[in-house]
């Protein structure tokens, strides 16, 4: 077990070497910020000593040696734009994308989840048909569409709830349902044709011939069995919204790092979206090991290193 | 019995996330409190730092000017009271003495002339120096008196200085930029209170305030990027203003019965330029042709909402200068196709026309429309802002062959918007015209106001002339205003909170 994990920590830091050095020349070949940072009306004298004083100047290698050697010393930069140090602003806005992801997740685990499991069990059911279309219907609404609508109704309308912005509970409700509202039809697919799955084995078979109830039959047997493929999904769904969620947080004024990245992206501010991109490419390789270790917790076989 | 209870179960988060809901709301109902959505927040309140709207909207309420624009645009004092011109070159200011800065500290000659000398630094790397790189010197030449000299004969410097938000010494020549930012100290009606990053700038109101203060006690902004959610905002009444609206959503405002649109022509000019260094455009006749193929009315009524006016000069009526009486190009596409009929070489290449997400495409595809429809072959190449920047400033050879962009230089004066788009020095000018640059440097540096602004009408005749450039409208902005909100935008694109008020 201790080899494996040595293993895959050498391959995590490979990996973040990689992402820094594509994020470094990708966001390069995308233009000059300096044009971006000066008035129109300045001179080509102005723009060089923007340029100059940004460091962006210098011959390319120069750039990414320099960067390269800030990495090692854990100093992240300062935004070009608002000239605050870049940990400071993404520690700023991590907090409320903490907030949205959990919030995202609860509403995807606990709607997902049941209607899954309810899927399989009665899958000849006409209700589940049903389900179904709704499932379908939330996956494929667009968030700034099914976002816009939510505000209009609960926001406008009703007067319920904040139309947009953070700052109480209240304001992260319809976020978290926009955004759950996607992973919630991930989740209950993937519950329902793993307990499917499971149900065809043939355990679950000398189970009904025993005479166990489907109750303690699903609660005992079948979850567990099943988590699995939910785990999976989980990480890539955890990093997916830890990552930040563009456009859930721009229709909803919410400040995270979705709505940071896209902003940084758009004025070229390299150092914030250098930052962003390593946050993102840890907390998934992060996660993704996680997720390794918890398939072992949850699956004896993998803990012993059995064969499955 | 048990429904009862269960009922309950769900009705105490419902009705706890509606109590929620309720106080999160009620501060917008509150009249000491106004709420303003940018559309992100400020990048910047060191006012010498970071120059776009959502900055200065927030930092010029916390910050005096050197001088101001009253509502009619004419510049009257701030904390300059009088001001008179000794020679070419140098113009002493009479400074106020009962301005005192939010700590408390009076403000002197001796702030005035340290502003003066930070923004001006090349070191502190200011991307407004452009702006005041003409100014060589400031010193205090006598009780409450500033004098500053410039590079030669400047009438544009009153212009510029409506823009000069005054720094106290005592703290900004004490700290970086980055920590004046962090807890800027200013001498205006609103006093900086904090900055939860991503989220909000709050300010409080100056009770100190030498001027006239406004209703409000506390006025937060907050960065909404959607425009749509902007609006929802606004209807629901949890913000009182809201920036950056377009057409549509300005319908859907006067439609919703709730909350107003506010709007007013700027000091933005929107222009078509045309190659003259690149074939075909090299042709007089094309680019007329080009210039009647374009109908301006249809893009304002029907793609703008009538809100912008059309513009025959490369000006605006905001403007120092803007001179009646000039004439342009009227939209006749059948001599459109004559004139085009008629040239040496036919332009049967395709013409480029380069623009970036920035601009409104609407009008950009009208545009290729119209010159489509007189027979021309017209394709649209989009690339970032950053890029179309750098393609613009550059030489005529290497810059794209049509062009349609907005310029404002923030000074509503004529050389602001003329000199760079029509002085063949220019990275930004498609025109090349020797007596069209020595007017321009002529009226540069002419201090009489009336010949001034017959040498500026001159030159927008010889460019129509050349139609080298065509002025297409003033735009519009467009805000949404809670109802009982009064308040008169005007064309500098300021949100000055002490000239806004409830009605009643």
């Amino acid at each position: 077990m201790s080899v494996f994990l040595l293993q895959r920590l050498g391959q995590a830091l490979v990996a973040i070497f990689g992402v820094m050095t594509l994020v470094f020349f990708i966001q390069r070949l995308t233009g000059d910020p300096t044009y971006l940072l000066v008035p129109e009306t300045a001179t080509q004298a102005d723009i060089e000593a923007m340029r100059r004083s940004l460091g962006l100047d210098q011959p390319l290698v120069v750039q990414y040696l320099n960067y390269l050697w800030d990495m090692l010393r854990f100093d992240f930069g300062t935004s070009y734009v608002q000239n605050v140090p870049v940990t400071q602003i993404i520690a700023s806005r991590l907090p409320y994308t903490l907030q949205l992801a959990a919030g995202a997740l609860f509403v995807a685990f606990v709607i997902g989840l049941p209607v899954g499991l309810a899927m399989a069990i009665w899958r000849k059911h006409r209700f589940t048909n049903v389900l179904m279309g709704i499932v379908l219907g939330a996956q494929s609404m667009p968030t700034f569409w099914s976002g816009i609508l939510m505000i209009m109704v609960f926001g406008v309308w009703l007067g319920w709830l904040p139309p947009s912005g953070s700052g109480s509970f209240a304001h992260l409700v319809m976020p978290s349902i926009a955004l759950g509202l996607l992973s919630m039809a991930t989740y209950a697919r993937i519950a329902r044709s793993s307990i499917l799955d499971e149900m065809s084995k043939d355990y679950v078979r000398s189970a009904r011939a025993r005479g166990v109830g489907t109750g303690r039959l699903v609660g005992k047997h079948l979850i567990r069995n099943s988590l699995i493929p939910v785990i999976s999904i989980s990480a890539l769904e955890i990093s997916q919204l830890l990552a930040g969620a563009v456009i859930v947080e721009t229709v909803f004024a919410w400040p995270g790092l979705g709505q940071l990245t896209v902003q940084s992206v758009q004025s070229r501010d390299f150092v914030v979206v250098q930052g962003i991109v390593l946050l993102g490419a840890f907390v998934t390789i992060s996660v993704n090991l996680l997720a390794d270790i918890l398939y072992g917790v949850v699956d004896p076989r993998i803990r012993k290193g059995g064969k499955a | 019995m048990k429904g009862t209870k269960r009922a309950a179960r769900f009705a105490l988060p419902i009705a706890l996330s509606l109590g929620v809901a309720m106080t999160a709301l009620t501060p917008a109902i509150a009249k000491d409190l106004l709420t303003v959505d940018l559309v992100n927040e400020p990048s910047s309140l060191d006012p010498h730092q970071q120059w776009n709207p959502d900055s200065y909207y927030v930092y010029r309420n916390i910050f005096d000017n050197m001088v101001t624009r009253d509502d009619a645009g004419e510049i009257v004092p701030q904390i300059a009271t009088a001001w008179q011109r000794t020679s070419d070159t140098e113009t002493v200011f009479t400074i106020r003495d009962d301005v005192t800065f939010h700590d408390g500290t009076p403000l002197t000659p001796e702030d005035v002339v340290y502003t003066v000398e930070r923004i001006t630094d090349p070191d502190f790397g200011s991307p407004q120096l452009g702006q005041f790189n003409k100014i060589i010197k400031a010193e205090v030449t006598g009780e409450n008196q500033v004098t500053l000299t410039t590079d030669g004969a400047y009438p544009a410097l009153l212009a510029q200085l409506v823009k000069l938000s005054i720094v106290p010494r005592h703290i900004a020549s004490t700290m970086t930029s980055a920590e004046f930012n962090e807890a800027p100290v200013g001498s205006g009606p609103y006093i900086f209170d904090s900055w939860d990053r991503g989220v909000s700038v709050t300010v409080t109101k100056n009770e100190d305030y030498w001027g006239d203060i406004g209703p409000f006690e506390t006025v937060v902004f907050r960065g909404v990027p959607d425009a749509a959610t902007r609006v929802a905002d606004l209807q629901a009444g949890a913000a009182d203003l809201v920036v950056t609206l377009n057409t549509d959503l300005a319908q859907q405002v006067e439609n919703g019965g709730q909350g107003k649109v506010l709007t007013v022509n700027t000091e933005r000019v929107a222009y078509f330029a045309m190659n003259s260094a690149l074939a075909p455009l090299d042709q007089p006749d094309l680019r007329k042709a080009i210039s009647h193929a374009i109908d301006r009315e249809a893009i304002v009524d029907g793609l703008l909402g009538g809100y912008p006016q059309i513009v025959d000069q490369m000006l605006s009526p905001a403007h120092f200068g803007w001179a009646d009486g000039i004439e342009g190009y009227d939209y006749d596409p059948e001599k459109a196709q004559e004139l085009i009929a008629g040239l040496e070489t036919a332009p049967d290449m395709e013409l480029g026309l380069a623009t970036s997400p920035v601009f409104d495409q609407r009008v950009v595809q009208a545009i290729q429309q119209m010159l489509t429809d007189v027979g021309l072959n017209v394709a649209i190449d989009t690339t970032d802002m950053a890029t179309w920047l750098k393609d613009q400033q550059t030489t005529p050879e290497q810059a794209p062959m049509l062009t349609f962009s907005r310029w404002s230089c923030a000074c509503q004066d004529p050389d602001g918007i003329m000199y760079p788009l029509l002085h063949s020095s220019s990275n930004w000018s498609r025109v090349s015209d020797p007596e069209i640059d020595a007017l321009l440097d002529e009226a540069r540096s002419e201090l009489d106001e009336t010949r001034r602004a017959d040498l500026y009408a001159q030159i927008n005749r010889m460019a129509l002339e050349d139609a080298d450039i065509l002025p297409l409208y003033q735009a519009a902005i467009i805000y949404g205003a809670a109802e009982n909100l009064d308040w008169q935008p005007t064309s500098n694109e300021s949100l000055f909170l002490n000239r806004m008020s409830w009605t009643e």
